[in-house]
C-alpha cells in the first residue's frame, strides 16, 4: 500500500470529477430526489369530496353530519337525491364518497336496534379509497360514542374506540416519507458513482494504466472508492438538513448513530457499484443496471409504501435480502423514535449491515480482475 | 543471453484463437517489430507479454518466468504497455503536465530533481514542452500518441510494448515517434516490441515477426526475410497454376516460372505464405455489366467545400475533381477530414459552404440527389452490413433498397458471387467471415444497381495484405471494364501507387492534388509515395 500512489490517483479522480462536471450530479441528484419526492409523494387524504344523503332528518343524523362537516378530511355536501343519481356523480368523478343515512336511523338506535348506514367509496385509487373508508368509519364511530356519552347510554354493541397513532401523532406524510427517501438516495447515488468511475476507465481504455502497472488491486480500489465515500459523506449532512429544517421532520434519536450508520450504508452502496463495474463494460449499462438493482428494492422495501412487518411470504423474504430495510429501520428510529442502541434489534441490524458490507466488498474485490476479460 | 523469452504462448478467446504457440526471444536494446493485418494476433501476444490477459505457455523476463497475469505482477514495474488506439490511455480532461504527474504517481516515482530533469527531456523529445497546460482532448492524434509514449516511458521501463503506436498518425509524427524509440533503446538498453500495420516501418526494426491469422509465419531481420522468398518472386508474368499469383508488377510462384526474378518486398512474404498454405482468395477473371456507362468528362466537381463541427474545421475550402474513368485516392492521416468529405458528397452531412456538381448536376438540396442515387455506389468505412442476416439476405436487402426487380437482382447476386469469388459464403453470417470476404461482398452490394461512380471509405483498413492486393485488382477491373470513376480514401500511403491521381489532406486542408507520374517527377529523390507525402507535410508545416 503506497500512500503517495493512492493520493496521486485520487487527485486525478477529483480533477476529472470537477472538469467533467460530474460533481454536480453527486450533489444535485440526492437533494433533487429528496425535494421532488418529499413534496410530490402524498399518502394522506384531505378534503375528500363527500356527499351525504340524509333520509332521516333527525337530531342524531344532523349530529352525525356535523361531525363530518367539522373535520378537515372531508368537504361535505348535503343533497336530497336518489342513490342512483349519487352513484352517477361518483362515476363522473365529481365526488369521492357517498354516505346515506336511512330514514329510521334515530328511531332504531333509540330502540337499541341495528341501523345500517350505506357507504359508497370511489375505488379507482385503492389506497386512497381505503383511507377514505377508514376515515368515514372512524368519524361515524366517534359520532356514535359522543351521542352515547351525552345521553349516558350504554347501548349494547356500541364500541368505544380509543385510537392513537404512535410515533407520528400528527400523521404527517413528511415524517413517514422523508427518512425513507434518505435510505433510497444513499443506496442509489454512491453505487452509481462508484460503478461509473471504474467502468469509465474500461470503456475509454485507460484501465490499461491499471492493468499494466504495478498498482495493486487494493490501491486501485481505494483510489476509486475513497472519493465516492468522501463526497457522499457530505450528502449525509445535506440530506439531514433538508429533512429536519425544510420538511420539519422531528429528530428524536442520536445524531452519532445516524451518522455512523449512514457512513456504513454508503460503504455498502459503493460495494454494490464496484460489483456492477466488474460485470459491465459500458457506462450506460452500468448506470441502468445500478438503477435497477438499487432503486427498485430501495423503494419497495424502504417501508415507505408498506411496512415490512405486514409483508407476506416472498416479499417478506425479499425485503430481508436487501440492506435498505435494516438501514431504514435504524433511520426511522433516529428520526421518529429515538430508542437508539437501547434496542437490541438496532444493534442486531447494525451487525447485519456490517455483514452486508464485508460480504459485498470482498466479493467485488475478489471478482475484480487485473486482466482483460 | 535473451532478456525476454517466450515459449509456446497461446491466447484463447471464447470463440477464436488470438495467437497460437508463439515462441521467440529478444535481447536488451533490440527493437522487435510485429507486422501483420488486424486480427492476426499481434495485440493478443502483446497483451500476454504485458501480463494483462490470461495465456497458456511460458514467458520469462530476465529469468523470472510467469504463466498468468497474476504471476506477471512482479515484473510489472519493469514493463510498460501502450495499447492500440489513439490517445487510449489518456484522460480527456487532464492536461499534458497532469498526465505526467499522474503516471509518475501510479508508478510511484519520487518527484526529485532527477525526475524533473528526465520529465523535461521527454517533453522536449516529444515536442510537447509548449503544451504542458493543454488538455488531452485538444491535442492532435500525433501529439496524443507522443504524450502516451512519454507517459509510458516515465518509469524507465526495461521492456516497452507498443501496440500500433503509429497507425493513423500523420507521417511526420510517425518519424518523431521512431526517433524517440531509437534514442530510448540506445540510452536505456530497453527491449522494445512494436507492432505496426505499415510495412515501410520494418526498416527501422532490428528484427521482424510476421503475423498471419494467429500465427507467427516468419522471424528474422528484414534482409533475411526478403532473402527467404527471393526464389519465389518474379517479374510480372502470366499465372497459370494455382500456386501462382500476380500483383503490383510482380508474380509470386512456388513453381519455377522461368522468367526473370524481381526484388522482393516484405509484403511478398504474405503472398508466398498464402501460396504455401493455399489460403488465397479466388482470383477475379472478369466482371460483367448490363447497362452501358455514359459519363461526362468531369464526374464530380467540388469547389470551396467547407465543413465545421462547432468551432472545429473538418474541411476547409476543398476543391476537387473526379474525372471520367479514373481512380482518385484521397489520402491523409486519421482525422484529416477524408470521411467527412465523402459524407458530404453523399449528402450524409450537409455542406456548410461551397458548391458541388455531380454528373453535371449542381447539388443544392436533397431533392437534387434523388435522381442520382441510382448512379452512385458507396462502401462505408466499416462495411454497413447487417450482422444477423446471411450474405445472400444482405445482398437481396440492398437490391430491394435500390428497387431492382427481384429476378434481375438474384441473377446479378449470383453472378457477382461467382465473379468476386464469395459464392461459397453466401449462406453464412458476415461476422463469421474474414474481413477480406466481407469487403468483397460489400463491394458487390454497392455494385448491384450498376452505379457509374463508386465512393469507397477506407475499404482496405484492417484487411490483410493479400485481400488488399486483390481488392485493388477488382477496382482496376471495374475501371477498365466498366469505365466507371472511383473515389477511394485510405491512410495507407503505399496504396497511393494504385491510384491514377491522389489528393492529400492534412487537418482538413488540401495540400496536394496531382497524378502519380507528375508527383514522382517533381520528387525525383522519393523512393516511395511515403517520402512524397512527407515532403508535402514538411512544406506545409512551415
Amino acid at each position: 500500500m503506497k500512500l503517495s500512489t493512492i493520493k496521486g490517483y485520487m487527485l486525478k479522480e477529483f480533477t476529472e470529477l470537477w472538469r467533467t462536471r460530474l460533481i454536480l450530479m453527486v450533489f444535485l441528484m440526492p437533494s433533487m430526489v429528496l425535494l421532488l419526492f418529499g413534496y410530490g409523494m402524498r399518502m394522506e387524504v384531505n378534503h375528500a369530496r363527500l356527499l351525504i344523503i340524509d333520509n332521516d332528518q333527525s337530531v342524531y343524523s344532523s349530529e352525525l353530519i356535523s361531525k363530518f362537516e367539522h373535520t378537515k378530511y372531508f368537504n361535505t355536501t348535503l343533497a336530497q337525491i336518489s342513490e342512483k343519481e349519487a352513484l352517477h356523480l361518483i362515476k363522473q368523478a365529481k365526488i369521492d364518497a357517498i354516505v346515506i343515512i336511512p330514514s329510521s336511523f334515530e328511531k332504531r338506535l333509540l330502540h337499541g336496534q341495528r341501523s345500517e348506514i350505506a357507504l359508497f367509496v370511489d375505488g379507482a385509487f385503492p389506497t386512497r379509497a381505503t383511507t377514505v373508508e377508514s376515515y368515514i368509519q372512524a368519524t361515524v364511530l366517534s359520532a356514535v360514542s359522543d351521542v352515547a356519552g351525552k345521553r349516558k347510554l350504554t347501548p349494547k354493541g356500541v364500541i368505544t374506540i380509543n385510537q392513537r397513532t404512535l410515533f407520528n401523532q400528527a400523521m404527517r406524510d413528511e415524517d413517514a416519507i422523508v427518512p425513507g427517501l434518505i435510505g433510497l438516495v444513499l443506496l442509489v447515488a454512491p453505487a452509481i458513482l462508484a460503478a461509473l468511475l471504474i467502468v469509465k476507465e474500461k470503456e475509454k481504455g485507460t484501465i490499461f494504466n491499471f492493468y499494466a502497472s504495478a498498482l495493486s488491486k487494493g490501491e486501485f480500489l481505494l483510489a476509486k472508492l475513497l472519493p465516492v465515500f468522501l463526497l457522499h459523506s457530505l450528502n449525509i449532512f445535506i440530506l439531514f438538513l433538508w429533512a429536519v429544517y425544510l420538511f420539519k421532520v422531528p429528530f428524536r434519536g442520536s445524531f452519532a448513530l445516524y451518522w455512523f450508520t449512514s457512513e456504513l450504508y454508503i460503504l455498502i452502496s459503493l460495494s454494490i457499484g464496484m460489483l456492477i463495474s466488474v460485470i459491465t463494460k459500458r457506462q450506460i449499462v452500468a448506470v441502468v443496471l445500478t438503477v435497477v438493482v438499487t432503486i427498485l428494492p430501495g423503494f419497495l422495501y424502504s417501508g415507505m409504501l408498506m411496512p415490512i412487518s405486514s409483508m407476506k411470504a416472498e416479499s417478506y423474504i425479499e425485503a430481508h435480502l436487501f440492506p435498505v430495510m435494516y438501514y431504514n429501520h435504524i433511520l426511522y428510529d433516529t428520526f421518529l423514535i429515538g430508542q437508539g442502541l437501547a434496542s437490541d434489534k438496532i444493534i442486531y441490524y447494525l451487525f447485519i449491515l456490517v455483514g452486508f458490507f464485508i460480504l459485498l466488498f470482498t466479493l467485488g474485490r475478489v471478482l475484480l480482475k487485473k486482466e482483460m476479460s | 543471453m535473451s532478456t525476454l523469452e517466450l515459449k509456446d504462448v497461446t491466447v484463447l478467446y471464447k470463440k477464436h484463437i488470438g495467437i497460437k504457440s508463439a515462441s521467440f526471444a529478444a535481447k536488451s536494446g533490440e527493437i522487435i517489430g510485429f507486422i501483420g493485418a488486424d486480427g492476426s494476433g499481434k495485440s493478443s501476444l502483446m497483451h500476454a507479454i504485458a501480463g494483462v490477459i490470461r495465456f497458456l505457455g511460458e514467458i520469462s523476463y530476465k529469468g523470472t518466468a510467469y504463466h498468468s497475469p497474476k504471476e506477471a505482477e512482479k515484473i510489472k514495474e519493469y514493463i510498460a504497455l501502450m495499447p492500440q488506439g489513439i490517445g487510449l490511455v489518456l484522460y480527456d480532461t487532464l492536461s499534458v503536465g497532469e498526465h505526467l504527474d499522474f503516471f509518475a504517481d501510479i508508478r510511484n516515482i519520487k518527484k526529485d530533481a532527477k525526475f524533473k530533469e528526465y520529465r523535461e527531456k521527454l517533453l522536449h523529445m516529444a515536442g510537447l514542452s509548449r503544451f504542458i497546460d493543454r488538455e488531452a482532448r485538444n491535442l492532435s492524434g500525433g501529439m496524443m500518441q507522443k504524450l502516451s509514449l512519454i507517459c509510458t516511458l516515465l518509469h524507465r521501463p526495461k521492456l516497452l510494448i507498443l501496440d500500433e503506436p503509429t497507425t493513423g498518425v500523420d507521417p511526420l509524427s510517425r518519424l518523431e515517434l521512431w526517433e524517440i524509440l531509437d534514442s530510448i533503446r540506445r540510452e536505456e538498453g530497453t527491449v522494445i516490441l512494436v507492432s505496426t500495420a505499415y510495412m515501410q516501418e520494418a526498416a527501422k526494426m532490428d528484427r521482424v515477426l510476421l503475423f498471419d491469422d494467429g500465427e507467427i509465419i516468419a522471424n528474422g531481420t528484414t534482409a533475411e526475410l526478403i532473402d527467404s522468398i527471393r526464389p519465389y518472386v518474379y517479374k510480372e508474368d502470366v499465372c497459370q497454376s494455382k500456386s501462382c499469383l500476380s500483383f503490383n508488377k510482380k508474380s509470386y510462384s512456388l513453381e519455377n516460372l522461368n522468367g526473370a526474378h524481381s526484388e522482393p518486398t516484405l509484403e511478398g512474404l504474405f503472398f508466398v505464405n498464402a501460396l504455401k498454405t493455399s489460403k488465397t482468395l479466388p482470383k477475379i477473371e472478369r466482371l460483367e455489366r448490363s447497362q452501358k456507362v455514359d459519363l461526362p468528362e468531369v464526374v464530380m466537381e467540388a469547389r470551396d467545400i467547407c465543413k465545421y463541427f462547432g468551432g472545429f474545421i473538418a474541411n476547409e475550402e476543398i476543391d476537387m475533381q473526379l474525372k471520367r474513368g479514373e481512380i482518385l485516392g484521397l489520402l491523409g492521416a486519421n482525422g484529416a477530414g477524408k470521411t467527412t468529405f465523402i459524407k458530404m458528397l453523399l449528402g450524409l452531412y450537409p455542406i456548410d459552404k461551397g458548391e458541388l456538381t455531380l454528373l453535371g448536376k449542381s447539388i443544392r438540396s436533397g431533392k437534387d440527389r434523388q435522381s442520382l442515387k441510382s448512379k452512385i455506389g458507396y462502401v462505408s468505412q466499416h462495411f454497413a452490413l447487417y450482422k444477423d442476416m446471411t450474405v445472400r439476405e444482405n445482398l437481396i436487402y440492398f437490391a430491394n433498397m435500390h428497387k431492382i426487380p427481384l429476378a434481375v437482382a438474384i441473377e446479378r447476386i449470383e453472378r457477382y458471387s461467382q465473379e468476386l469469388g464469395f459464392a461459397r459464403y453466401m449462406d453464412e453470417l458476415p461476422t463469421s467471415l474474414p474481413l477480406g470476404v466481407n469487403q468483397r461482398f460489400s463491394i458487390a452490394a454497392a455494385l448491384l444497381h450498376e452505379p457509374v461512380i463508386l465512393f469507397l471509405d477506407e475499404p482496405t483498413s484492417g484487411v490483410d495484405a493479400i485481400a488488399r492486393a486483390q481488392f485493388w485488382e477488382i477496382l482496376q477491373k471495374l475501371k477498365e471494364e466498366w469505365g466507371i470513376s472511383i473515389l477511394i480514401t485510405t491512410h495507407y500511403m503505399s496504396e497511393a501507387e494504385y491510384c491514377d491521381r491522389v489528393v492529400l489532406l492534412k487537418e482538413g486542408k488540401k495540400i496536394a492534388d496531382d497524378t502519380l507520374e507528375q508527383l514522382y517527377s517533381t520528387h525525383p529523390n522519393a523512393k516511395s509515395f511515403e517520402d512524397i507525402f512527407l515532403s508535402f507535410y514538411r512544406e506545409k508545416q512551415g
